[in-house]
């Protein structure tokens, strides 16, 4: 698929990646707390090129709510393009004030994972720690924002005004496998604020993203958890197609078999934060 | 302010048939096996979710039967449910 860019926005995103490079330069070695998503991939991968392997160390916070999937995709696409990584696990489930899942839950879990990675970054001799908010993402609901302030962490891409379209077409030019990769929070959000996180309710949701990738979904895709009931958000295309009569039994069964009594398509299709809107958060 | 009974009744003029259950500000629809090719529309899909807004409701998802419960819902009358 070929799209163009119009000159303005090329002018302004190379600006914007002169201005990265600079920043970067100026701060090395640079630490990224890195997911494998389309931000943090996108800041480790320019860290690199333009630090060498040196200058940049990516580190992954492994728990029960980062998908085994995404894990195994961080970790691949820092292997190509040589991106050292270092692997912590988190333990935000063990926090009762996460597990209860306030509307400020993302504040819990990046506390925890600021409390630990930014000393082991300092300790190996990273005095900057990065992470891969975007200059969109300042207009959401974002309570985990405040933990990384509170813990020194800064954001390039949101400083220098790098919007999510602009991050993946500079991704896009460095063939980064993830410049048309779906965003892709972590399970805890798509189980509604006040149902407690538990690993076992994390899995469940896991195990039925999964199974409807499994089916050839593609896209953006959440499954939803209300209790027995999956509510399934896919993107227009895929939501016209499984609501053909002869076709939505596949997918019914399906997450049946991951552990739901009951299935619906959400008619609205995707959304990013959703669950905020059902709850009235941050509007 | 929500409405699952005065939703069904606007849905059905659109010719989905089904019974609406409140789950907060989730209208989850109950349908007939026969909505579900009225439901291929984008432009339907619209219609339901602004309906679905005008009834209190924040979202609207229709639940995917089972082989079983299909079958039995399209020999039913529709069924409020609240």
């Amino acid at each position: 698929m070929e799209t163009d860019i119009a000159p303005d926005t090329e002018l302004t995103l190379a600006q914007k990646e002169a201005d990265l490079a600079a920043w970067l330069v100026a701060r090395a070695p640079v630490a990224v707390g890195f997911s494998g998503g389309v931000d943090s991939t996108y800041l480790a991968v320019t860290a690199r090129l333009r630090l060498g392997s040196d200058g940049v160390l990516a580190i992954i916070g492994r728990s029960p709510s980062y998908p085994a999937a995404q894990w195994a995709a961080a970790r691949q696409v820092a292997r190509s393009f040589d991106v050292p990584v270092l692997e912590l696990d988190t333990a935000e489930l063990d926090d009762p004030r996460y597990a209860a899942n306030p509307s400020n839950r993302c504040y819990f879990c990046k506390t925890e994972l600021w409390s630990k990675l930014v000393p082991v970054a300092h300790a190996r001799g990273f005095p900057t720690v990065a992470d891969g908010t975007n200059a969109d993402d300042l207009g959401d609901w974002r309570p985990g924002a405040q933990a990384a302030r509170e813990h020194g962490v800064a954001s390039p891409l949101a400083e220098l005004g790098f919007s999510k379209q602009d991050i993946r077409d500079a991704s896009r030019r460095l063939d980064l496998p993830t410049w048309q990769q779906p965003s892709s929070p972590c399970l805890s959000s798509r189980l509604p604020y006040g149902i407690e996180v538990t690993p076992a309710r994390l899995k469940q949701v896991e195990r039925a993203e999964e199974a409807l990738r499994a089916l050839g979904i593609a896209g953006d895709l959440r499954v939803r958890y209300h209790e027995e009931l999956a509510r399934v958000e896919l993107g227009p295309a895929e939501l016209t197609r499984w609501l053909e009569p002869g076709r939505f039994a596949t997918l019914r069964t399906a997450l049946v078999d991951a552990g739901f009594e009951r299935v619906a398509l959400d008619l609205r299709g995707f959304r990013s934060g959703s669950l905020n809107v059902l709850h009235g958060v941050g509007q | 302010m929500r409405n699952a009974s005065a939703l069904a009744a606007a849905i059905a003029e659109l010719g989905v048939h089904c019974s609406v259950e409140a789950r907060g500000a989730l209208a989850l629809l109950l349908p007939v096996s026969s909505s579900f090719e009225a439901l291929q529309s984008p432009d339907t899909r619209r219609t339901v979710v602004a309906l679905a807004r005008q009834h209190g409701f924040t979202h609207v998802a229709i639940e995917l039967p089972s082989d079983r419960r299909s079958a039995g819902r399209d020999a039913d009358a529709p069924l409020l449910r609240d």
